[in-house]
């Protein structure tokens, strides 16, 4: 029951990510339609009709913060986050899964930090009403608040992984994480 | 503290964290908590979530999950496989004959895809069954692939190159436009190695391929030509200024969408793993840089890069004696690290050294992607060997030995920039708009 809840809950933080990725998309293309059309017209001797998505660069970065961060819990579910696996695939399996625990337990701390910091800097950005400068005045702490969800939702992951590995041995993210990568870097 | 010890700290911290297998991300972001924990005086959760926010909300980071978007929808179409067809007959009268097709092919594919893995595995998927079909000799074929798929990261659209020019604040149009030209040089080279290798070991190739007419090659080479239109769609339009590095790669996505309908791969399936890969890699990819920016403002703070950058000023070293040691560091950190912690790591400590040197930033970008595509084949941690070790089955040690000629063509890649910076810099200088 509580293993459904859970992987719903990462998977609708990844379509919301994918959302964002697919919105950044349609609105560059739009505004690269917009400028082809008006080359068109200028061509053909009408005035340009000046077609413009307002404040594109602005709202653009808040998606890509918004979704990257969104994505951050399905990213570790998936094995996807990268790290140096030398040590640990050279370890015994007992050594191996203290070495996660640490691992885990570490990540689990740090982003609880992280996690802290950015509501304080979603809190703070509300309280100042903190706004952006482009012709849509978008409050910064709407996609910071995206931002925060995100950690958040990373951090419920890392707790989940924790009492997997505690159960299990090992976390259950090993499995995408030793398959063949095909696209995973850069 | 005084700066040596808390340097000497942090280095050993960072390969303890590393090394126990905590992700890049948070370990870069752990180091630079501890920097400032033990140096400063500002509280490091508000620097920590102004650098997390200022670098994930970039509008030139845009253009990243875009081109990953771009190569993960082409990974999952016909094109590795209309590749090989349509560049085969063409070069099976070469010297080294379809042992061509790996340097080709993986060039070709990455100027669709800004990853070098894959390449790898896309090109590598269709060439080495082929090549094994055919008796090639498998060391050349693994080798040669290993050595060629790390075009993936020189030749534009490079994940790499975004990453060096978000953490930089350099142009991501113009050192797209300054890999062209090394990218393609290091293609000759390893085109050439493989010629050279075929002339000397005649013994070990297989018989040639039969002949085949020039009316068959051109129509092999038919299913080549949107591929060629997409990439002179994207580089073209960047190149031309008419469009900015994520516009350019919006409209690939939309081509390489196209392309995938009318191939008739696009299934509802390939559309949604394409997306939902590419949201989880720009993902990974964007943590890395949220914790790099961090570490640098931590660093900057502690004055560790100003003090470094002062105390190489004071040895006197010529440039080439400085890029001699900066490359042989590299090479040993290419070791244990991935090409883009390789990258962030150069950025938040190294870029005063660079910048008082008086490197030109988009020179130094290309050199450095040439130096990290050394470290994708050089064991134990190389994204190529992994790839490899899935598709073949050869241990990543043999692998890496099976490359290491293509890692010394590599090595003098690096001579020939550095000693003609022209090649990296001659192109760019000739684009329309000055972005």
């Amino acid at each position: 029951m509580m293993r459904a809840i859970l992987d719903r809950f990462y998977a609708l933080t990844l379509y919301l990510a994918a959302a964002c990725l697919v919105l950044i998309g349609v609105l560059v293309g739009a505004q690269v339609i917009g400028r082809i059309a008006d080359t068109l017209l200028k061509l053909f001797g009408y005035p340009p009709y000046g077609f413009l998505v307002a404040s594109l660069a602005e709202i653009g970065g808040y998606l890509l913060a918004a979704g990257s961060f969104l994505a951050l819990a399905a990213t570790l579910k998936r094995g996807a986050h990268i790290r140096v696996t030398v040590v640990l695939g050279i370890a015994s399996a007992r050594v191996r899964r203290w070495l996660e625990l640490w691992v885990l337990a570490a990540g689990t701390t740090f982003v609880a930090y992280v996690s802290y910091s950015l509501i304080a800097l979603v809190y703070d950005s509300y309280r100042f009403k903190e706004i952006s400068y482009g012709l849509i005045p978008v409050p910064l702490a709407i996609p910071q608040a995206a931002m925060a969800a995100g950690a958040i939702a990373l951090l419920i992951a890392l707790v989940d992984e924790l009492a997997a590995t505690w159960r299990t041995g090992r976390p259950s993210f090993r499995t995408g994480e030793d398959s063949a990568l095909g696209t995973r870097e850069g | 503290m005084d700066l040596l010890p808390l340097t000497a700290l942090l280095i050993l911290l960072l390969f303890a964290l590393l090394g126990s297998g905590i992700w890049i991300a948070f370990g870069l972001a752990m180091i630079g908590f501890v920097a400032m924990a033990v140096k400063v005086a500002a509280p490091p959760g508000a620097v920590l979530s102004t650098s997390f926010w200022s670098a994930s909300n970039a509008w030139d980071l845009t253009a990243l999950p875009m081109f990953i978007w771009m190569g993960e929808i082409l990974f999952r179409t016909r094109l590795a496989e209309d590749l090989f067809h349509g560049l085969a007959p063409w070069l099976a009268r070469l010297p080294g004959r379809l042992l061509h097709v790996n340097v080709l092919g993986c060039a070709i594919f990455a100027a669709v895809s800004g990853s070098s893995a894959a390449t790898c595995a896309t090109i590598g998927r269709i060439s080495l069954p082929e090549l094994y079909k055919r008796k090639y000799d498998e060391r050349m074929a693994i080798g040669t692939l290993a050595g060629s798929a790390t075009l993936g990261l020189l030749i534009p659209p490079s994940i790499i190159l975004i990453v060096y020019g978000a953490a930089t604040d350099q142009s991501i149009a113009r050192l797209f436009i300054a890999g062209v030209v090394p990218g393609l040089m290091l293609a000759l080279l390893f085109m050439g190695f493989v010629a050279a290798w075929a002339l000397l070991n005649q013994s070990r190739m297989p018989p040639p391929e039969p002949a085949t007419t020039l009316r068959e090659r051109i129509a092999a080479s038919g299913r080549v030509v949107p591929v060629v239109l997409l990439i002179l769609g994207v580089i073209g339009s960047i190149y031309a200024g008419l469009a900015s590095a994520t516009e350019a790669a919006v409209v690939g996505v939309a081509l390489a969408l196209l392309l995938s309908w009318i191939t008739g791969s696009l299934t509802r399936e390939n559309f949604s793993n394409a997306l939902l890969g590419a949201t989880v890699t720009s993902c990974m990819i964007a943590f890395i840089l949220a914790g790099a920016a961090f570490l640098t403002v931590a660093m900057g703070f502690t004055g560790i890069p100003r003090a470094l950058a002062e105390w190489i000023g004071t040895l006197g070293l010529s440039q080439w004696q400085l890029l001699f040691a900066l490359t042989l560091l590299f090479i040993v950190l290419g070791c244990f690290l991935d090409g883009i912690s390789m990258v962030v790591l150069t950025t938040s400590v190294i870029m005063p050294l660079v910048e008082r040197a008086g490197f030109d930033l988009i020179w130094f970008g290309i050199y450095l992607v040439l130096v990290v595509e050394m470290a994708q084949i050089t064991p134990p941690v190389g994204f190529n060997l992994f790839v490899l070790q899935g598709l073949t089955g050869r241990s990543i040690f043999a692998i890496g030995r099976y490359a290491f000629p293509l890692f010394l063509i590599m090595c003098l890649a690096v001579v020939l920039i550095v000693a003609f910076p022209g090649l990296a810099l001659w192109l760019p200088s000739t684009m329309l708009d000055q972005r």
